[in-house]
C-alpha cells in the first residue's frame, strides 16, 4: 500500500467508526457493544496507520496528495505521530472510563453512543487539520474540531458542563474568527502577487513565494494567526476557555483536548510562523512567539500552584507547556528541537495525568484535592502512575520532561539571555511545586473511610502504565527513529537545506545515533 | 457611477448596519437588521465582481445571499422566538458610547491598512479599511452583550468582515473556498444556537452574567 493510499486510510477510518457510533444510537445494548468494538478498531488502525505514514515521510520526504490539498512533512508527519499515539491510549481508556460511567448511570446507552461518534469525528477533523495544505481547509479543520468536541464537552449536561461548553464555543470561535481573518489576508496576499492565483492556497507555494508577499499584510496576518490559533492553543491572555472545558469534559476527552488538540492549533501557528520568517525576517514573529510563549508559562503557574481541582490544575498545566513550546520555537535551532521534543513529552505526560485523574474522579466522585487522600491504600496502581506522572510533568529525571525543559534551558543560555532563564527556571520550580504538592496531598495520606477499596479494571489502568513506559524510555534512552523525526521536523521548521539539525548541535548523546539515517539524498535537497 | 466609489459607499453602509445590529434591543429586530446588514455585503461582492469582471464572485454573491441575507437570519429569528430572556436583553455598553467607540475603531483600520501596496486595493483602501473595523466591530458586539443569542451576531459581523477581505483581496478565489468557509459559519452558529438551547431550558437563563459557577 502507498503512504498515499495509507493517508486516505487515515482519513476514512475514524469517519465511519463515527458513521457507525452514531447509527447505534437509537440501537440496543448489541449494536452499542458493536460501535465500541469499532471505536477499538479504530483506535488500533489509527495507531498505526499515523506511525507508518509519519515513519515513510521520516525516510522518504514529503507526501503531497488531493491535488496537493494535503501535504505531509516531516513537522506535520511528527504532530500526526503523537496524535496517533495519543488517541489511540485515550480511545482505549475510554472504554474502561465511558463503561463505568454507563454501568453506574452517569451515562445513558444514547449518549455512550453519542460519545464515541464525536470521539472518532474529532479524531477525524483532527488528522484533517494537521494534514491540510490548503489554507482555508486548515481553519475549516481547526473549526470543525471546535463543533465536534464541544458536546464531547458538554457531555454530562451538568450546570457546569454546558457553562464550559459555551465559553469554549464561543471564545474558540470568536478565537478562530481572527484565524480565518489572518489566513484570508495571507491566502488574498499570495493571491493578489501571484503568477498564478490559483496555487495561492496552498501553504506549501505560499511558502516557497513568501518573499513576494506584502511586508504590511504579513505583519498584520501573523498577528490575527496568533490570537486566532493562539486561542485554540490555550496562549495567554486567550486561554479562558481552556481549564473550564478541560476540566468539566470526560476525562479522556480531557486528555485528548490537551494532548491532541492543543498540538495540532499550534502546527497551524507554525506554518505560519514559517511563512513569517522567510517573508520578513525573523525577529516579529520570534519576539511575538517569545513574548505570549513567556506570559502563558508566568501566568499558569501561579494557578497552577493555588488550584484546588486536579483537573484545573493539569489544564492550567497545559497552558504552561504550550507557552514553553512556543518560546522554545523562537530560542534557535536548539530551542526548536527542545520544542518539538516537548510536544511528544508533554503529550504522554498529560494523557497520563488525565487518565489518572479520571480514575481518581471515578473513585472519589471528586477533583479537589483537599478532599482526595490516601490514593495509594485506595488503588495502589492508580496512585503509584499518578505520582510518577506528577513527578514527569513537573520535570523530574528521569521522565521525559526534564530532557526537553533542561535543553530550552540551555537554548535560552545560548541564546545569551540570563534573565530570562532565570525567570523561567524560577517558574519551572514554582509549578514543580504545584504538582509536588498534589502529590503529597492525594497520593500519601490516610484512604477515607467512604471509599471502596480497589482499581477500576485493566481498561483504565493498561494504558496508563504504557504511558509510564513511554515516558521512562523518552527520558532516559529516546529511541534513533524518534530522534530522527525531531529532526526531519525541525529541518522543515528551520527551513533549513541541510542535512541533519541534531547533528549540527553537536550533542553528545545524539550526535552519533542520527548520523546513521541521516542523509538521504532527496531530503538533503529539500 | 465610478465602481471604485460605489464599492467604497457600499463597505460605509456596512458600517452604519454593524452598529445598528449592535445597538437595537430588541433580538427579532437584530436579527432583521442583520439580514439586510448582509445585503448590503451581497451588493457589495456584485458591484467588486461588476468591477473585476469575477465570474466566481456572483456565484459567492449568490450562495451569500442564500446563507448571510436569507437562512442564517431565520435561523437567528427562529432561536429568539423559541427563548426570551428580557434579563439578559440589557446591553453591558450604552447605544451612546457605541458610536464614538465604531469611529475610532474604523479610524485605527484605515491607519492599519494605509501602508498596503497590494495594487488590487490601490483605490478600495476605505473599503479594506472597512472590511477590517467591520470584524473589530463584530468583537465589540460579543463583549457588549449580556444575551448569549445576541453575542452570535458578533460572530456573524466579525465573519462577514472576513468575506469582505476575502472578495476585496482574492476576488477570483475558487469556489470551494468561498463555500467552505460559508458552511462552516452556519454550522458554527447552528451548534452554538443548539448549545444555547441547551442552556436555556436547564438553566433558564440566556444571561452570560448568570454563567459564572466556573472562576479562577
Amino acid at each position: 500500500m502507498s503512504p498515499t493510499e495509507i493517508l486516505l486510510l487515515l482519513m476514512v477510518v475514524p469517519f465511519v467508526a463515527a458513521i457507525v457510533s452514531f447509527l447505534a444510537i437509537r440501537g440496543g445494548e448489541g449494536v452499542r457493544k458493536l460501535a465500541i468494538g469499532c471505536h477499538a478498531l479504530s483506535m488500533l488502525l489509527i495507531v498505526i496507520l499515523a506511525i507508518t505514514v509519519a515513519g515513510s515521510v521520516f525516510v522518504d520526504g514529503p507526501i503531497h496528495a488531493f491535488n496537493n490539498w494535503i501535504y505531509l512533512d516531516g513537522l506535520s508527519a511528527l504532530f500526526l505521530a503523537v496524535l496517533g499515539v495519543v488517541s489511540f491510549l485515550t480511545g482505549m481508556y475510554s472504554i474502561g472510563y465511558i463503561g463505568h460511567e454507563y454501568e453506574h448511570g452517569e451515562l445513558s446507552g444514547t449518549k455512550v453512543a453519542l460519545y464515541y461518534g464525536l470521539f472518532n469525528l474529532f479524531i477525524a477533523t483532527m488528522i484533517l487539520a494537521v494534514t491540510a495544505n490548503n489554507v482555508i481547509m486548515m481553519w475549516v479543520a481547526i473549526e470543525a474540531t471546535t463543533i465536534c468536541s464541544v458536546f464531547l464537552v458538554g457531555l454530562y449536561g451538568q450546570r457546569s458542563s454546558l457553562e464550559a461548553a459555551w465559553k469554549y464555543i464561543i471564545i474558540c470561535t470568536v478565537g478562530l474568527a481572527f484565524g480565518l481573518f489572518g489566513s484570508i489576508l495571507t491566502y488574498s496576499n499570495a493571491a493578489a502577487v501571484f503568477a498564478d492565483p490559483a496555487n495561492a492556497i496552498f501553504w506549501t507555494d505560499i511558502h516557497q513565494n513568501a518573499k513576494a508577499l506584502d511586508p504590511t499584510l504579513v505583519h498584520i496576518s501573523f498577528i490575527f494567526i496568533l490570537i486566532g490559533f493562539g486561542t485554540k492553543v490555550g496562549l495567554f491572555p486567550m486561554h479562558a476557555w481552556l481549564p473550564d472545558a478541560h476540566s468539566e469534559a470526560p476525562s479522556p476527552v480531557s486528555a485528548l483536548l490537551s494532548a491532541g488538540l492543543l498540538n495540532c492549533a499550534l502546527l497551524v501557528i507554525l506554518r505560519y510562523y514559517m511563512i513569517t520568517v522567510k517573508s520578513i525576517g525573523p525577529d516579529f514573529p520570534q519576539t511575538l512567539m517569545l513574548v505570549f510563549g513567556f506570559m502563558s508559562v508566568a501566568v499558569s503557574a501561579f494557578f497552577i500552584i493555588t488550584q484546588h481541582d486536579i483537573k484545573r490544575k493539569l489544564a492550567y498545566h497545559s497552558v504552561e507547556n504550550m507557552g514553553l513550546i512556543t518560546l522554545a520555537i523562537a530560542l534557535g535551532p536548539l530551542g526548536v528541537i527542545a520544542g518539538l521534543m516537548h510536544v511528544i513529552n508533554h503529550s504522554l505526560a498529560k494523557t497520563l495525568m488525565f487518565c489518572g485523574a479520571g480514575n481518581i474522579l471515578l473513585k472519589y466522585g471528586t477533583r479537589d484535592i483537599t478532599v482526595v487522600k490516601g490514593i495509594l491504600k485506595v488503588a495502589p496502581m492508580t496512585g503509584i502512575l499518578v505520582a510518577i506522572g506528577a513527578l514527569a510533568l513537573g520535570g523530574v529525571p528521569p521522565f521525559s520532561m526534564f530532557v526537553s525543559e533542561f535543553l530550552m534551558v540551555t537554548a535560552a543560555i545560548g541564546e545569551d539571555m540570563p534573565f530570562f532563564t532565570v525567570a523561567l527556571l524560577s517558574l519551572l520550580a514554582v509549578v514543580l511545586g504545584g504538582l509536588a504538592h498534589m502529590v503529597a496531598c492525594c497520593v500519601m495520606g490516610d484512604k477515607p473511610a467512604e471509599v471502596e477499596k480497589g482499581e477500576l479494571g485493566f481498561m483504565t489502568i493498561a494504558p496508563m502504565v504504557v504511558l509510564v513506559g513511554l515516558i521512562v524510555i523518552m527520558g532516559t534512552l529516546i529511541p534513533t527513529q524518534v530522534l530522527h523525526g525531531i529532526d526531519r521536523a525541525a529541518l522543515v521548521l528551520l527551513d533549513s537545506d541541510e542535512p541533519t539539525v541534531l547533528n549540527l548541535l553537536n550533542l553528545p548523546a545524539v550526535s552519533q545515533s542520527t548520523e546513521v539515517l541521516v542523509p538521504n539524498p532527496t531530503l538533503a535537497q529539500k | 457611477m465610478n465602481s471604485d466609489i460605489l464599492i467604497n459607499n457600499l463597505a460605509g453602509l456596512l458600517i452604519i448596519t454593524s452598529v445598528m445590529v449592535i445597538g437595537t434591543r430588541k433580538a427579532k429586530s437584530a436579527a432583521l437588521l442583520y439580514s439586510l446588514q448582509s445585503f448590503v455585503l451581497v451588493l457589495t461582492f456584485v458591484a467588486i465582481a461588476k468591477s473585476v469582471d469575477a465570474t466566481e464572485l456572483y456565484h459567492w454573491s449568490i450562495t451569500a445571499f442564500i446563507t448571510k441575507v436569507i437562512a442564517l437570519p431565520a435561523l437567528l429569528y427562529y432561536a429568539f422566538s423559541k427563548m426570551s430572556d428580557p434579563q439578559a436583553d440589557r446591553p453591558v455598553v450604552h447605544f451612546g458610547w457605541l458610536i464614538p467607540i465604531a469611529g475610532v475603531i474604523t479610524v485605527a483600520s484605515f491607519l492599519a491598512v494605509e501602508s498596503v501596496q497590494l495594487p488590487l486595493v490601490e483605490h478600495l483602501k476605505p473599503a479594506l479599511a472597512v472590511s477590517l473595523s467591520h470584524f473589530f466591530l463584530g468583537l465589540l458586539c460579543i463583549v457588549s452583550q449580556r444575551n448569549i443569542l445576541k453575542q452570535l451576531f458578533g460572530y456573524c459581523l466579525m465573519e462577514n468582515g472576513s468575506s469582505l477581505t476575502l472578495a476585496l483581496l482574492a476576488n477570483k478565489a475558487p469556489g470551494l473556498v468561498e463555500i467552505g468557509i460559508t458552511t462552516d459559519a452556519v454550522f458554527a452558529v447552528l451548534f452554538m444556537v443548539i448549545l444555547a438551547r441547551q442552556i436555556y431550558f436547564k438553566l433558564n437563563t440566556l444571561d452570560v452574567n448568570q454563567l459564572t459557577s466556573l472562576k479562577g
